[in-house]
């Protein structure tokens, strides 16, 4: 019993200790230990313990550590074959619809997918690249490829695949697909720290604390803070996380919890990225100015940090890591100019109206484009590419939609049967703040709360357990409209929303 | 807070409100801005012409040095309330400003006060000079033509760095411009002189180290308008609006000689900015004070924005005490002044104007929003509880009433108390 135990360990031991090798992060640790055995603090005799000790004081212990937990989270994601071959199908034509639209954008403008770009065209460019808004482009006959409603139009024919629908109930509700997702009681399983009433960032930073030595829960939250992130163990942080982070370490824990600190050779691939968008031409880079253009530039909360966002969004579409973490294909295309194919785009992302918004909230936390960029794609990784695709992931889209109804219809009967009476269907009003992760619709403060427990507990289940706490919230409003319209502007102006304490009164049982 | 009126806080729950039917409120404005307008309308109240038995006067600075001069002999009655002092220049004129606080920092000092410390600090440029350690708080500034000596004096202690011309009694940054040389400043005397500019020549202006590195956000320079909210200057009452605005250039921070005469880098007005084609009208250049604070906390960190907070206050809290002693302190008056601050890239704010009059008008929803809960709350605040205009009152509004405002001192309640928090470094902080 105890061998056959041993040796499974052994073998996922030696396991990991291969694909260590393959991670670009393995030279530098390599080198490390090898510093560290010839230095005087190992010694032979005993050698094992030594040069463990050694490991642990010089921090190498730690980014072991992490390392093994941030290569956890990349396996079991490759896409295996979507149970669901009705969604797959779906999924397929949804991007073929994408990219013929692309096509026929393209050809309407006379242009092509992938250009190099002109000598004088590069020069301008890199002169402009940190006020990228002053570089002009026409943009009038550019728009987005598609909107979230559009996005939403397609969810809902989903239902339509599947062949045991019942007559008498409304053709748009999610619930006919046979998906899994968790009811209330599970989700206080989940987000047992919100559920079981414990203090929270984002109630009332100056409620006393209830560890000796700390007056208030905020001067708490920074002190017990600071000590995870001197520690630097990226699970441990993420528990942390749990129960929010204040504003001024929010930088360094959410950096350390993706893995996604800046060191010299992501600078080196960030600078990369950026010279194959001075090179290339691509048209999604008019897209990607559009969508600045139309969201971050005219928004207060974050006209300030557009050069910035530019930079960050056009890098993105070049990278090719996000192609094989986050999706699986994408079209090629020739590059004008160049005997090459290029995938289109690099990123196999085709930004829709509003796409900017996943990173702008960002831009409260780092100033530097470089940083910026390995947290925005650390985030479109892990959740964000979820909420623009469709799949049967747990995570995804989909279930995120069904599990909003289901919460509707269990929690908010009246409202249910309200919406059904006035013909809307509920998921229509929330669906941009769903797929938007919130983002443009929150203001940044309570934006930023929001995303901690999406990395805390990381999952989305909160952003459909929010949209019913917030119809919930203002459901007598509700209750007096009747048009789509009205209640679009009953929910319009989400600035007085306070994320916190709604999301745990929901939690908490009554 | 003393116990009493912790007491009515705890039992006056809610807004205080407005008596409808019994006593109307007459009102009278000289200028109908929506803002206005629709806090009176909602408050019931009645409008009525200057020459009407009026409780409640909106009004110009030049109607209100008219209703208070000697010869206009008005007399205010117990349950009427006018909103600037007759004397609120001393605060609003660049050159008066300048000048009282050079003597408040004197008096500190020829009292011997902890407060008028000096130490030598070395300038950016390399320099070192001596400066005050706590009221160092306005950039060094002349008046033109009268300081014309010293300033020259200044100016050779570092040839190097730039000056900012100001006409005293204009607005929205009309005739401002740089200076880096002094050749170009005896060339501008010598036109304004001209017998052809006789009017000109007449003009006093403020010359003014140019803050030449300010904090950038987005590589643009801005600047902070809040809102303070003064009822009394002796004892000195004042309140902090937390709602404030950063406003931001529309084009980049470029310190070049070229670009020294480009005002759409360095002034920050929005009269400015809007004639420039980069002006974006849905947010009009406008960002929250409380977005600021949470970018700095995130950016830089708690400490450092705290301490900008806390020397914010400390700054609006001297600057009241600077101009306390020579303010008419008429019972019927209360001002709300708009406070212009730079804050530079050590993170040091630095006032650089104070309006008598800030601008009412609305240029995005946002600003609208805002605008009327400033004056919704401002009228909370300076009107008694049962909202009749009242001289009599005490002024010590309960907590509900204050809204937005944050108390910042209450020179009254620090006599009673022990006196140990003098100034502005022990007020609470905004609410957060
Ligand atoms: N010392 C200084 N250093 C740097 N910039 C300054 C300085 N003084 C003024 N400015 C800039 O110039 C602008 C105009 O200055 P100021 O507010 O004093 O002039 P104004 O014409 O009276 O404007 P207002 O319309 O606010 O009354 C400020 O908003 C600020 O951006």
């Amino acid at each position: 019993m105890e061998s056959i135990k041993d040796d499974a360990i052994h073998n996922t031991a030696m396991k990991l200790a291969e694909e260590l090798k393959n991670l670009s992060i393995y030279k530098s640790i390599y080198s490390d230990v090898q510093k560290l055995v010839s230095s005087p603090n190992v010694n032979k005799e005993d050698f094992k313990q030594s040069l463990q000790q050694a490991m642990k004081e010089k921090g190498l212990d730690t980014k072991l550590r992490n390392t093994v937990f941030h290569w956890v989270r990349t396996q079991g994601k490759q896409s295996k074959l979507d149970p669901l071959t009705s969604l797959s199908k779906a999924s397929l034509q949804w991007e073929k619809r994408i990219h013929k639209s692309l096509n026929s954008m393209c050809s309407d403008l006379e242009t092509s997918l992938a250009k190099i770009r002109s000598q004088s065209e590069q020069e301008e460019l890199t002169e402009k690249w940190n006020e990228l808004s002053t570089y002009s482009l026409d943009l009038s006959k550019y728009r987005p490829v598609y909107a979230p409603k559009d996005f939403l139009d397609v969810l809902l024919t989903l239902s339509g695949y599947v062949p045991f629908t019942r007559e008498d109930e409304p053709k748009w509700e999610f619930s006919h697909l046979p998906l899994q997702v968790k009811n209330l009681e599970q989700l206080r399983k989940i987000y047992v720290e919100w559920s079981n009433g414990e203090p929270l960032l984002g109630v009332n930073p100056n409620m006393p604390s209830t560890v000796p030595g700390f007056a208030t829960l905020e001067a708490e939250r920074i002190g017990l803070g600071e000590r995870v992130s001197a520690l630097g163990y990226a699970p441990v942080i993420q528990e942390f996380l749990k129960k929010g982070s204040p504003q001024c370490l929010r930088a360094k824990l959410w950096s350390q919890v993706l893995g996604a600190e800046v060191k010299q050779q992501q600078i080196a691939y960030f600078n990369q990225l950026q010279k194959s968008v001075l090179e290339v031409d691509l048209m999604i880079d008019k897209l990607i100015f559009k969508d600045v253009q139309l969201t971050a530039s005219n928004d207060d909360q974050y006209f300030v940090f557009e050069d910035l966002l530019y930079q960050v969004m056009l890098c993105f579409s070049r990278d090719g890591e996000v192609l094989s973490r986050a999706r699986s294909s994408a079209l090629t295309v020739p590059v004008r100019g160049r005997n090459e194919r290029t995938a289109f785009p690099p990123s196999g992302v085709v930004p829709f109206h509003g796409f900017t918004m996943y990173a702008t909230p960002f831009c409260y936390l780092y100033d530097d484009p470089v940083q910026l960029y390995y947290i925005f794609r650390g985030f479109y990784i892990r959740y964000w590419h979820r909420l623009h695709y469709i799949s049967t992931h747990p995570q995804g889209i989909v279930s995120l939609c069904l599990l909003y109804e289901r919460l509707l219809e269990a929690h908010e009967p009246l409202l249910w049967i309200h919406f059904r009476n006035i013909n809307i269907n509920p998921i229509r009003v929330v669906f941009k703040w769903i797929m938007r992760a919130f983002s443009g619709h929150l203001p940044p403060d309570q934006l930023l709360l929001l995303w901690d427990a999406i990395l805390g507990y990381d999952c989305l289940e909160v952003l459909p357990l929010l949209a019913v706490a917030i119809l919930s919230f203002r459901k007598e409003n509700i209750f007096q409209v009747n048009t789509l319209q009205n209640v679009d502007a009953v929910l319009a102006d989400l600035s007085t929303i306070s994320v916190v304490p709604l999301l745990q009164l929901a939690l908490m049982k009554s | 807070m003393n116990q009493d009126t912790k007491k009515t806080a705890v039992t006056l729950y809610g807004r205080v409100n407005v008596p409808q039917e019994r006593c109307r409120v007459n009102f009278c404005t000289d200028m109908e801005k929506s803002v206005l307008m629709s806090n009176f309308e909602r408050r019931s109240w009645h409008q009525v012409s200057q020459d009407d038995e009026w409780n409640f006067y909106w009004a110009s600075t030049q109607t209100c040095r008219n209703l208070f001069s000697v010869e206009s002999g008005y007399r205010m009655n117990d349950n009427q309330m006018i909103n600037h002092f007759p004397n609120h220049y001393e605060l609003s004129r660049k050159d008066l400003l300048v000048k009282n606080i050079k003597r408040y920092r004197k008096d500190l000092e020829r009292e011997g006060s902890p407060l008028a410390e000096k130490a030598e600090v070395v300038l950016h440029g390399g320099q070192v000079v001596t400066r005050y350690v706590h009221l160092d708080f306005i950039p060094v500034t002349f008046v033109l033509p009268a300081d014309y000596n010293m300033f020259v004096e200044e100016y050779r202690k570092s040839p190097q760095s730039t000056w900012i011309m100001k006409p005293c009694g204009k607005s929205q940054g009309t005739g401002i411009f740089l200076i880096n040389k002094l050749s170009k400043l005896k060339k501008w005397s010598r036109e304004a002189k001209a017998p052809f500019h006789p009017q000109l020549s007449k003009e006093s202006y403020v010359i003014s180290r140019y803050i030449d590195n300010p904090l950038l956000i987005g590589g643009k320079k801005f600047d902070l308008r809040l809102y303070v909210l003064v009822t009394s200057f002796r004892p000195l009452k004042a309140y902090l609006f937390q709602l404030g605005f950063c406003r931001f250039c529309t084009v980049k921070y470029d310190t070049s000689v070229t670009e020294l005469d480009n005002m759409y880098v360095h002034l920050t007005n929005v009269s400015v900015q809007k004639h420039g084609g980069d002006y974006n009208s849905i947010h009009g250049g406008k960002m929250s004070v409380q977005n600021l604070r949470l970018f700095l906390e995130g950016t830089r960190g708690r400490a450092v924005t705290e301490t900008l907070f806390a020397s914010i206050q400390w700054l609006i809290v001297h600057s009241l005490k600077a101009v306390s002693s020579v303010m008419a302190n008429d019972r019927h008056c209360y001002e709300c002044y708009g406070y212009d601050i730079i804050i530079d890239n050590q993170l040091k704010p630095w006032l650089v104007e104070v309006n008598a009059s800030p601008s009412l008008t609305s240029t995005t929803v946002n600003d609208r929003i805002m605008k009327y809960k400033l004056i919704d709350n401002m009228l909370s605040v300076v009107l008694p509880p049962d909202g009749i205009p009242d001289v009599r009152w005490n002024k010590v509004p309960n907590s509900e009433s204050l809204g937005n405002f944050d108390l910042l001192i209450d020179e009254e309640f620090i006599d009673k108390d022990d006196g140990t928090n003098i100034g502005g470094r022990s007020v609470k902080h905004s609410k957060k």
